[in-house]
């Protein structure tokens, strides 16, 4: 596995407010990593960074083993999909145009190609709003919304795909849905980095955990050494402890 | 028939329409005034019907159909970039910044400038004060944003507002009654070489906005979103204002602040065509041009031998279709 995201000592700050300080860590092809974390611990901010649409304050993110400032914004776009925590679209594009974005960074033609058609309906048929293709994406309800948002991030067909919490809005079956769908993405080669809240979504389809918490990365491990030390979930409640699901698998509870 | 085989045929349909319109509008309605003007006299060179057509009428639809689609193209970039359907060039205070460099000189009694028209000349200052302040206020941190942009345009909006009411009440009451006339904005004849130079600048900026077209879509998503796909957002939100400027500062200069078409044009078009900027950005341009040379015809017709300001005109007509527009909205389509 080799190294296709290379975080080094990356700080970040809103004006006197440090968000990150000296966040360093290393994914790679086949990876789901899970970017945990409370409210305003820095994972919107971090995938920004990676994603560079935000500079860090100081320290380096190298993608495919070179800087990210070497690469065009358009090169950048090629190997790394992200998608945001919210997307308005106010103006009235259908779902298929916007999932159709995505083929931007592949393309200089004023219209899509068939093959780039192709890549939209299969990204649209993944994640089941092939239905609703051409209804206006405001008109869409929210979970059809993320479908179509996370289709788009598909149909950019990059190596890594930053997700800002993908299964917002989502039900259940939708949740199971995008997850499963994200891994199968991770075995097929690719690299997931989800910020999200939902710890047992993390713990069942991630291959990696990650902490931030005090603008640092406080814990780093694989989901398969998340019930040997409990002390990560203190980071979120203290009202949470672990057992195992009758299948064996680790599952987070409230007390 | 495949997607891209859709797209293709409504392309050509809704251009080839559109394009037609344009067109029907040039050659019809230079024959549409207060007198009939014969076609037979005009072939034959004879006054005063030939000098009528060529030196008022034609060139006044000319220079409606330029600088309606230049204003229309140009209210379509601006509702991209803020994400807006209601923005204009008024919401990021080019439109005041001209108005108040035109008035400027109507209030000191300026008529011309090495036979140039002084409302011109101020028009274009007021309109690059603007454009300078408004990019040099919104830039922060060596970025700049939409919203940025809009706070500080709407920021010197009111303040050129405000100059402008203070130089009316001092102008006395012939130079206030220019001012109120040309704050209106009127179609009137003018010089071939004006109309050229015009007509050049409008097609050159035009055809450049029209080649970003794909990135005006997504930049009409968010900035993160057009970022993520390989948009230099900073450049492209810069490129676009500068080029905003250019055609709305260009068409006013000449016709003054006329309104209504940057807001009714791109919203018919982005309701019943398409709200893709690659179809929707060249039907704009041409639907708009067409409107405003209607508009003016019609101000030529309604109560003759007066006119009524095309400005005058377009808002009549387009304040009660907004509305009517607003009322057919759908609650899911509330923006």
């Amino acid at each position: 596995m080799s190294d296709l995201i290379e975080v080094e000592s990356v700080s970040f700050s809103y004006g006197s407010r440090s968000v990150l300080d000296s966040v360093s860590f290393r994914a790679g092809e086949g990876e789901f990593l899970a970017l945990l974390g409370i409210n305003g611990s820095g994972k919107s901010t971090l995938l920004d960074i990676v994603s560079g649409f935000r500079r860090a304050g100081t320290g380096s993110v190298t993608i495919e083993g070179r800087s990210q400032s070497e690469w065009s914004r358009r090169e950048i776009a090629q190997r790394v999909s992200h998608l945001p925590q919210a997307v308005h679209a106010d103006l009235p594009f259908s779902a298929e145009q916007l999932v159709g974005m995505g083929r931007y960074p592949h393309t200089d033609r004023w219209f899509e190609s068939d093959e780039d058609h192709k890549r939209i309906r299969a990204a649209m048929e993944r994640t089941s709003c092939w239905a609703q293709r051409r209804r206006s994406f405001h008109s869409l309800s929210g979970g059809e919304r993320q479908r179509v948002l996370l289709a788009a991030c598909i149909a950019q067909d990059a190596a890594a795909l930053l997700l800002d919490e993908p299964s917002t809005f989502l039900d259940i079956e939708q949740q199971l849905h995008c997850f499963s769908l994200l891994r199968q993405e991770a075995q097929e080669g690719k690299l997931c980095i989800a910020a999200t809240h939902d710890l047992n979504l993390a713990l069942t389809y991630c291959t990696r955990l990650m902490v931030l918490a005090d603008g640092v990365i406080a814990h780093d491990m694989q989901v398969t050494e998340a019930h040997e030390n409990k002390e990560w979930l203190g980071r979120f409640s203290k009202r949470l402890d672990m057992g195992a699901t009758p299948a064996g698998s680790p599952w987070v509870w409230y007390r | 028939m495949s997607a891209t085989q859709q797209l293709t045929f409504l392309t050509r349909y809704s251009l080839t329409l559109s394009l037609a319109v344009f067109l029907g509008a040039a050659v019809l309605l230079p024959w549409v005034g207060a007198g009939p003007i014969s076609l037979a006299r005009v072939l034959q060179h004879q006054s005063p019907d030939y000098e009528i057509f060529l030196q008022l009428r034609v060139s006044r639809t000319l220079l409606a159909l330029v600088a309606g689609g230049a204003l229309s193209l140009a209210g379509t970039l601006f509702q991209a970039m803020l994400r807006d359907a209601l923005a204009t060039p008024y919401t990021l205070g080019v439109s005041a910044g001209a108005s108040l460099g035109a008035v400027a000189v109507i209030a000191a009694g300026w008529e011309t400038f090495l036979g140039v028209p002084t409302t011109w000349i101020g028009a274009l200052a007021g309109a690059l004060g603007v454009l300078i302040l408004v990019v040099g206020g919104a830039f922060r941190r060596r970025r700049i944003s939409a919203f940025s942009l809009l706070l500080t345009g709407i920021a010197i909006n009111s303040i050129c507002a405000a100059f402008i009411i203070i130089l009316g009440g001092f102008a006395g009451i012939s130079r206030s009654f220019s001012i109120a006339r040309w704050l209106i904005g009127s179609i009137d004849a003018t010089s071939y070489v004006s109309l050229a130079v015009l007509t050049t600048v409008v097609l050159l900026v035009s055809a450049t906005i029209l080649t970003q077209a794909r990135s005006w879509n997504l930049l009409a998503v968010g900035e993160r979103w057009a970022a993520s796909r390989g948009v230099q957002v900073g450049a492209l939100l810069l490129q676009g204002y500068v080029l905003g400027s250019i055609l709305a500062a260009g068409a006013i200069a000449l016709t003054g602040p006329i309104g209504f078409v940057e807001l009714i044009v791109p919203h018919l078009v982005r309701s019943r065509i398409s709200p893709d900027h690659r179809l929707l950005m060249p039907c704009a341009f041409l639907l708009g041009g067409a409107l405003l040379a209607l508009c003016d015809a019609i101000g030529r017709i309604v109560m003759p031998p007066a006119e009524l300001p095309a400005g005058a005109v377009l808002a009549l007509i387009g304040g009660p279709y907004l509305v009517w527009v607003i009322r057919q909205r759908t609650s899911a389509e509330e923006i």
